[in-house]
């Protein structure tokens, strides 16, 4: 008896230790990237024109790529998840759906990359511009929509439905009036999940809408654009680093537009799953 | 008779409505379509840029050792072992640390700790990978530098090491969905023969869980094949077989890299060009593979695990 509580104290600690060491790396990555970036962080630094060392152009920039990728994404996104949980449950169709947004939710970002500079930027000539990657990143998030939606969609609750349906309402009144604004924090989490996905994107925008260094913001979509991430990866890969305190600075900033997106997702999600009782 | 008559006015509302629904579920069912027209357009676009290459290199492709684009040596060889070998280190490394967090997540802490804990471990998995990519060249790259004595310190390990962090969300934010969704009764039973607490998790709960728990090594490795920005900026991109060939010491090359650092400054139309392509297509083969293998193993899990 001795023997076997001895050895259950010593697993429960060894099965500590890995929660332990990926909680402090998290909190390492936070604090490394935090102290050095804090340093050279400024709201010059925010509002100053790349062309002066500043990195104006690449927020807005990453502003434009994401508001635009969710734009397209969203009512292709949301449609398919009302369509699969309203009215193809589990037939044929949504069988396909369902298998071709799991394929697409596993393709690699490079390859949509490649995809979108064969179709979007050369077949369709939108050339490397804001288009092209707004298209291709739509494509990217399109699954975290999907399954998103579809979840919250799925939760709604079946008296809910039933009541409307008793009061006289068709079924498209019923998903209009009753299923979308009940599932709508869930849908809206889903979206919140795909912006912190298109601004923390490199390899899918390297050559479909990225340039270094430019002239000024995109005045139309069929202008190529400079985002944060595209900044960050020139400043450290094409240019010899001479300054890392604005590389960190650029570094924080990123770090903190996703780690704020995911964790405002995640508070709404505990609080939906409250709601239901799940 | 004729006192409860429809008047004709209303029966055309009723059929408009019904009409009406069904055009709307026609024009959902064909939005709903598109994804599967993305995945095809995919598919398509890439393989075609590809043929080329494919058709005039054929299995050299594969099979050539060499990858030296600019003396026309298009052997991807050294970009897939250099692939494989990062990916493997990662899992050697992401394996044991996700799978058994997953299990004291789910079975040690109550649900009120283990959840939020979980949800900081995911929080990595949403953490660029260019972010990752440049910790790794600051911060991990000189470390290995100065332990092993090696130039520079971007190698296979320091790709493994920054590609571990990166998958183990992906291992235990699916294994401890999986392991908390083996049903109760299973566990009381092994508890009321009188089994100890690691007992029951090592002989009830994982050989029940271990469908799912392999499907989620499986998407983190799909994942990992498929990262490009991080492992680009410390591996090194040398595209050499080493050797030995398990020599994580030695820089190496990968897929994903080659296509992402070469596509800038090729010309269209060129073999060079159309090779990317190629090397884009053995890529989704893998992932492809892998991740199919995953979805089979994971309809296999006790309560079917909630993923559309």
């Amino acid at each position: 008896m001795k023997k076997y509580r001895f050895l259950e104290k010593f697993i429960f600690i060894s099965l500590s230790l890995p929660v332990t060491a990926l909680i402090l790396c998290f909190l390492w990555i936070l604090v490394s990237i935090g102290v050095e970036g804090v340093k050279s962080l400024s709201w010059k630094f925010l509002i100053t024109s790349v062309m002066d060392g500043g990195i104006f152009e690449s927020i807005v920039g990453t502003l434009y790529m994401l508001g635009g990728a969710v734009t397209i994404a969203t009512p292709i996104g949301v449609a398919t998840a009302v369509y699969l949980a309203e009215y193809a449950k589990g037939g044929k169709i949504a069988r396909i759906i369902i298998q071709a947004i799991h394929n697409i939710a596993g393709i690699p970002s490079i390859i949509f990359g490649l995809f979108g500079y064969t179709f979007f930027c050369t077949f369709l000539g939108f050339g490397i511009s804001l288009l092209s990657g707004w298209l291709t990143l739509a494509c990217m998030i399109l699954p975290i929509i999907v399954s998103g939606s579809y979840e919250a969609i799925s939760m709604v609750p079946l008296s809910f439905k039933k009541a409307a349906i008793a009061l006289g309402a068709s079924k498209l009144r019923v998903i209009r009036d009753v299923v979308i604004p009940t599932a709508a924090p869930g849908i809206a989490t889903s979206i919140i999940l795909g912006i912190s996905r298109v601004a923390g994107e490199t390899a899918a925008i390297l050559f479909t809408s990225c340039v270094y260094l430019t002239n000024g913001l995109p005045s139309n979509p069929l202008q190529p654009v400079m985002t944060l991430t595209y900044n960050l990866f020139g400043m450290l890969v094409a240019t010899p680093r001479d300054s890392l305190g604005d590389a960190f600075a650029m570094a924080l900033v990123l770090l903190m537009i996703v780690i704020v997106l995911n964790t405002f997702a995640y508070f709404m999600r505990i609080y939906y799953r409250r709601r239901w009782n799940i | 008779m004729g006192i409860i008559s429809n008047p004709p006015s209303l029966l055309n509302i009723i059929d408009f409505m019904k009409k009406k629904g069904a055009i709307i579920e026609i024009v959902l069912a064909i939005v709903s379509l598109s994804s599967v027209l993305i995945l095809i357009l995919i598919v398509v676009f890439v393989f075609n840029e590809a043929l080329p290459a494919l058709l005039f290199l054929g299995p050299r492709l594969i099979l050539g050792g060499k990858w030296a684009p600019y003396y026309e040596e298009y052997g991807a060889l050294p970009l897939i072992l250099g692939s494989l070998l990062v990916v493997l280190g990662s899992a050697l490394i992401a394996v044991p640390l996700g799978v058994l967090s997953a299990i004291f997540l789910t079975e040690y802490l109550p649900r009120s700790l283990g959840e939020p804990l979980r949800s900081i471990i995911e929080l990595l998995g949403t953490i660029p990978s260019i972010i990752y990519g440049f910790l790794g060249m600051i911060f991990i790259a000189p470390v290995i530098s100065n332990l092993f004595e090696v130039p520079l310190g971007k190698t296979a390990l320091t790709g493994s090491i920054v590609l571990s962090i990166m998958i183990v969300p992906t291992i235990v934010s699916i294994s401890s969905e999986v392991i908390a969704s083996v049903p109760k009764e299973y566990k009381m039973a092994a508890l009321a023969l009188g089994a100890t607490k690691w007992q029951c998790i090592k002989s009830v709960i994982l050989p029940t869980a271990m469908p799912g728990i392999f499907a989620s090594i499986l998407l983190a490795l799909g994942r990992a094949i498929g990262e490009t920005i991080a492992v680009l900026m410390v591996c090194g991109c040398v595209p050499i077989i080493p050797s030995p060939p398990w020599n994580y010491l030695s820089p190496v090359h990968t897929l994903t890299s080659a296509i992402a650092l070469d596509m800038g400054e090729v010309a269209i139309g060129s073999l060079h060009y159309h090779v990317l392509f190629g090397l884009g297509v053995i890529l989704m083969l893998i992932t492809f593979t892998v991740n199919t293998i995953a979805d089979i193993l994971l309809k296999k899990a006790p309560r079917s695990v909630i993923r559309v």
